[in-house]
């Protein structure tokens, strides 16, 4: 009985050998799920990838330039950052992404926090939550909480994209009443400039939150050097300034 | 008697991989009939889009998947494709996902196209920015 034994696990062996398209892969462990175009890692190559329908490849996708569609993930960031050279749709400003109408699949609204000018290959839906103005595409929308929420996990995208060089879209051009750009939320106060008077040494780092502005002041020697740096936008609590009910979960 | 249970568990128990993923060659019937025809013409018509495009497409072999049990498979620009007859578009949709596993670790895809399921693995890196991939499918009809 034994040699029977040994002749079937023998004979599954070749079986299984013996058809071709079984030599392929047959795992699809390693597979990551991707659908549209987006980013191709530097380790990989760089550049775009073109495929518009899913598709998978042996690469992770990063959570801060990537949504779930489905199984699916999906590039939110802007392609023109990464080379490329399709139809190019200029926006200003955080925005919704009707995923599912670029793409296909469930009905899915995601969003976009580049603050800044930037580029999607994709025009807006038609309808009164988009304003184009100076060939940029400005959101006047209400945007819902869902917005706000995830807001404080994908912003970071503004500090990778900051350093990019690539052609960013030129928006000179005021933007609309009831820009999302313009919201208090998503702006803060406006900080006065400080004034130093001369012969003292200062050294100073003013945080403020809600949301967070942060001021550095270099003062030093016998003249007078202000040194304003950058002004950040942080991700903190209370970014609604209260006009919102409740409050966000884990705030 | 003892062979006779040997080559039952044999038959039964060896199907292995080909039984993975979206219920393997048994997962859908052969097409028969006037739709085998009509199938087969799909995907000659296929073929025939990605030659008129000015691909290099090679002669496509039936072979087993697990996508199908009329699956044929060949080389185009260089990539290698699978293209499978279902009865049916509802059961091409269905199966479409049984193709990934014919990818393996590649880039690569498997779409439903009508009553076809067209699977494309680069598995040679012979197209990186997955151009010639988003062709492939663009040719094939909806």
């Amino acid at each position: 009985m034994t040699r029977h034994w040994i002749w079937l696990a023998l004979a599954c062996a070749t079986a299984g050998s013996a058809v071709p398209a079984l030599s392929a892969p047959a795992g699809i462990g390693r597979q990551v799920r991707f659908v549209g175009i987006h980013p191709i890692p530097k380790s990989e190559g760089g550049g775009i990838c073109y495929i518009e329908g899913p598709h998978v490849h042996i690469y992770v996708a990063n959570k801060i330039e990537y949504r779930a569609h489905g199984p699916d993930h999906y590039f939110v960031g802007d392609p023109v950052a990464y080379g490329y050279d399709g139809p190019r749709i200029a926006y200003k400003g955080p925005h919704p992404i009707h995923v599912d109408v670029e793409v296909g699949g469930d009905p899915d609204v995601e969003y976009c926090y580049l603050t800044g000018p930037h580029y999607h290959a994709f025009a807006p839906p038609d309808g009164p939550d988009f304003k184009l103005l100076g060939d940029a595409y400005f959101y006047v929308g209400e945007p819902p909480r869902v917005f706000f929420d995830a807001r404080p996990t994908y912003v970071g995208i503004n500090e990778t994209y900051r350093p990019l060089t690539y052609e960013r879209p030129v928006v000179t051009i005021d933007a609309p009443v009831g820009w999302i750009g313009a919201r208090a939320e998503l702006v803060g106060p406006r900080i006065e400039p400080v004034r130093v008077e001369p012969g003292f040494a200062v050294g100073a780092d003013v945080h403020v939150q809600l949301p967070s502005i942060h001021i550095g002041l270099d003062v030093g020697g016998p003249g007078v050097l202000v040194r304003e740096r950058p002004v950040y936008i942080e991700e903190r609590d209370k970014h609604d300034n209260g006009r919102h009910n409740g409050h966000h979960k884990g705030h | 008697m003892k062979l006779a249970w040997l080559a039952v568990i044999f038959l039964g128990g060896c199907g292995g991989k080909d039984s993975a993923p979206g219920g393997g060659s048994g997962g859908s019937a052969a097409v028969s009939g006037p739709a085998a025809a009509a199938a087969t013409t799909a995907r000659d018509d296929l073929l025939a889009a990605w030659t008129k495009a000015g691909l290099a497409v090679t002669a496509f072999a039936p072979t087993a998947s697990p996508v199908g049990a009329d699956c044929a498979a060949g080389v185009v620009a260089k990539l290698d494709a699978l293209v499978c007859v279902l009865p049916s578009p509802e059961q091409a949709k269905r199966q479409a996902e049984a193709g990934l596993s014919w990818v393996g670790d590649a880039t690569g895809a498997a779409q439903a196209h009508g009553a076809l399921v067209v699977v494309i693995a680069d598995r040679k890196k012979a197209d990186p920015t997955g151009r010639t991939i988003n062709q492939l499918f663009k040719l094939a009809p909806p």
